[in-house]
């Protein structure tokens, strides 16, 4: 029996009219972002190999990718992410190629979300990959690519949207130390890292207590509470007092200061705590917010080793949008109106040519040209249209007609 | 100005002992006492609004971001598992999660695959996940207690408060599962958007519930 044949599977949806106007808004300025500083779309397929997204650099929890089998029985996922597929492309067709590479994509990825949270399964995506380079500048090009999109993604809206937007940046390599340094158990570290990502202070502190009170947990206990504008890197100085993090935190200042200078009304703050543990990052981490969205709309960060997974050892750095979330944050201040047709062509019986050449015409003069389809109510069908203009094609050649 | 910080708390208990620490610190909390059926209020000397809202609702609009911030039990987040910040344990709402079943029976005698009947099958199922074991869990709505006396589950994983209603039923604790108490939780973008106004209440509620003499 055909149940499901009305409805889409939760967690998906179609875009009509408005909700694909909002989308296409966001997703022609980040392309023309992303074309003038010079990257190349590329696009991978919907269907990999599940082994692209089983790697020792990022964990993909089974039970949210969405998993099929090929005619062999072997098993593929439906894209959960776009930065592997391009990882597995520069490090396969592209490994000779002359580095840096930069892409970009516009694509759909697909997680099972928990049921009824809101929350959707398919969520649309753009965003660039910088492979190749771990220079300082490589690390200011992405950044500033996200500062464009927060700060000119309201450009192409007939409505001054007025929201607040931050940039977050952050660095792994602190917390990264810190463990290195810390006597723990694997499980125990792994609860600590959950621990900072929730920024759980009550409950790191017990789990510390239980390691003894020593430069390093102190640190670590003080590591979630680092975050703010830059007087972070002087609280932070005090905190750790070690030359090697000192070193992360001095180029990070560095960092912060490059991109206040290019933010202009995006505020810029730094977290040390920003310790994903999906994430492939190994060192520079981004987040972007915008006021009116809950989560993040834009992230990304710096992986130099996820390439080295697919056999190819270079470094990179890359972002992602998500289009879905900007688009409803859009959305709240703005609603774009569907645009009638400027002209509306009737054809008498016969005409039907005369018609399509007339129209083709008015359409190289940049007119958006529909036909009526029933050349008897056409004056009815544009006044309930709002189209401005009627021409009749007959006998008589074009006519005119006044509304 | 922004729009008022929004502050969801969970409905009942956990909403008074919240409103009394909030008046403790100097806010004037008359709109909530005097709520009638509305379930927005104002605070107006906090430039703050409080929104009442059953537990498992409390995590969802902090995680979506339509509220700043909330309070709820610890029991609720470890079944919810959602993606915010919990900065402060509040320190009132104690109670645990714990592993009961008939008195004198022992739990874990016997090869059997053992059923579990709870209101919170994802703490369960955690809970038994890291002592690989593997149980058969069945969801109950009401008063779980019923369950191994019925027969139908070997024991229950369930809030324990004082272990009145265990002994009453002749049931008693195997294991604690955890400790629960009230949390204040966090959007991750709101503590970061609107960091100062945030960090000072939270400064403010964590000097209260830390000073000795004044234990809310």
């Amino acid at each position: 029996m055909r149940r499901y044949d009305l409805i889409t599977p939760e967690g998906t949806r179609d875009y009509l009219f408005e909700e694909c106007a909002l989308k296409r808004i966001v997703e022609n300025r980040t392309r023309e972002i992303f074309k003038s500083m010079g990257y190349s779309r590329l696009i991978t397929p919907g269907l990999e190999f599940y082994d692209v997204f089983s790697l020792n650099s990022r964990y993909f929890p089974q039970e949210e990718l969405c998993k099929l089998t090929d005619q062999k029985g072997r098993l593929m996922v439906v894209r959960p992410d776009s930065t592997m597929p391009i990882a597995r492309v520069a490090a396969t067709r592209l490994k000779d190629a002359p580095l840096p590479l930069r892409l970009y994509y516009t694509q759909p990825v697909y997680n099972f979300a928990p049921s009824l949270k809101g929350r959707s399964t398919e969520v649309h995506q753009t965003g660039i990959e910088l492979i190749g380079s771990e220079s300082r500048m490589a690390d200011v090009e992405v950044i500033s690519a996200a500062l464009s999109v927060l700060s000119t993604v309201g450009k192409d809206v007939p409505v001054k949207l007025g929201m607040n937007c931050s940039l977050e940046l952050g660095d792994v390599r602190i917390f990264r130390e810190l463990m290195h340094r810390l006597t723990a158990t694997p499980a125990q570290k792994e609860e600590i890292r959950d621990l900072i990502e929730a920024k759980n202070y009550p409950a790191l502190n017990d789990m510390l207590d239980k390691l003894g009170d020593d430069r390093i947990t102190r640190a670590l206990r003080k590591l979630p509470t680092l975050f703010g504008g830059e007087e972070v890197f002087a609280r932070a100085a005090e905190v750790f007092q070690d030359e090697r993090i000192q070193a992360i935190l001095d180029s990070m200042q560095a960092l912060y200061r490059t991109i206040r200078s290019l933010a202009g009304e995006t505020n810029v703050i730094v977290d040390l705590g920003l310790v994903n543990k999906t994430d492939y990052y190994t060192g520079l981490v981004i987040k972007g917010y915008m006021e009116g969205y809950g989560e993040e709309v834009i992230s990304g960060g710096r992986y130099d080793k996820l390439l080295a997974d697919f056999g190819y050892d270079v470094p990179a750095v890359g972002m992602a949008v998500n289009v879905d979330a900007v688009a409803n944050v859009i959305g709240k201040k703005y609603a774009p109106r569907a645009v009638p047709a400027d002209v509306l062509v009737a054809a008498e019986a016969g005409y039907e040519a005369a018609a399509v050449l007339c129209a083709d015409k008015l359409r190289e003069t940049g007119l958006c040209v529909e036909y009526a389809l029933d050349a008897e109510s056409a004056e009815e069908h544009a006044r309930t249209r709002g189209i401005a203009r009627l021409i009749r094609i007959g006998a008589e050649g074009e006519k005119e007609v006044v509304l | 100005m922004d729009r008022p910080i929004r502050i969801a708390l969970t409905k009942g208990r956990l909403e008074k002992d919240t409103v009394r620490l909030l008046e403790s610190l100097g806010y004037d909390c008359t709109a909530v006492h005097e709520k009638g059926r509305r379930l927005i209020l104002p605070i107006p000397d906090g430039n703050m609004e409080v929104v009442l809202a059953k537990a498992a609702d409390v995590i969802t609009y902090v995680e979506h971001g339509v509220c700043d911030m909330g309070v709820v039990g610890k029991d609720t987040l470890m079944e919810m598992n959602g993606k915010l910040f919990e900065l402060v344990d509040l320190g009132f709402g104690r109670c645990k999660f714990a592993l009961a079943t008939k008195k004198d029976h022992p739990f874990y005698d016997g090869f059997g695959v053992k059923t579990i009947a709870t209101k919170y099958p994802n703490v369960t199922r955690a809970f038994f996940e890291r002592k690989g074991m593997d149980v058969d869990i069945v969801k109950i709505e009401g008063s779980v207690e019923l369950a191994p006396l019925l027969g139908l589950a070997d024991g229950i994983v369930d809030i324990v408060e004082t272990g009145t209603t265990l002994k009453e039923n002749g049931l008693a604790v195997v294991e604690d599962v955890a400790k629960i108490s009230a949390r204040l939780i966090v959007n991750t973008v709101s503590l970061k958007m609107r960091q100062q106004e945030i960090e000072a209440l939270v400064r403010k509620v964590e000097e209260k519930i830390n000073d000795p003499a004044d234990q809310v």
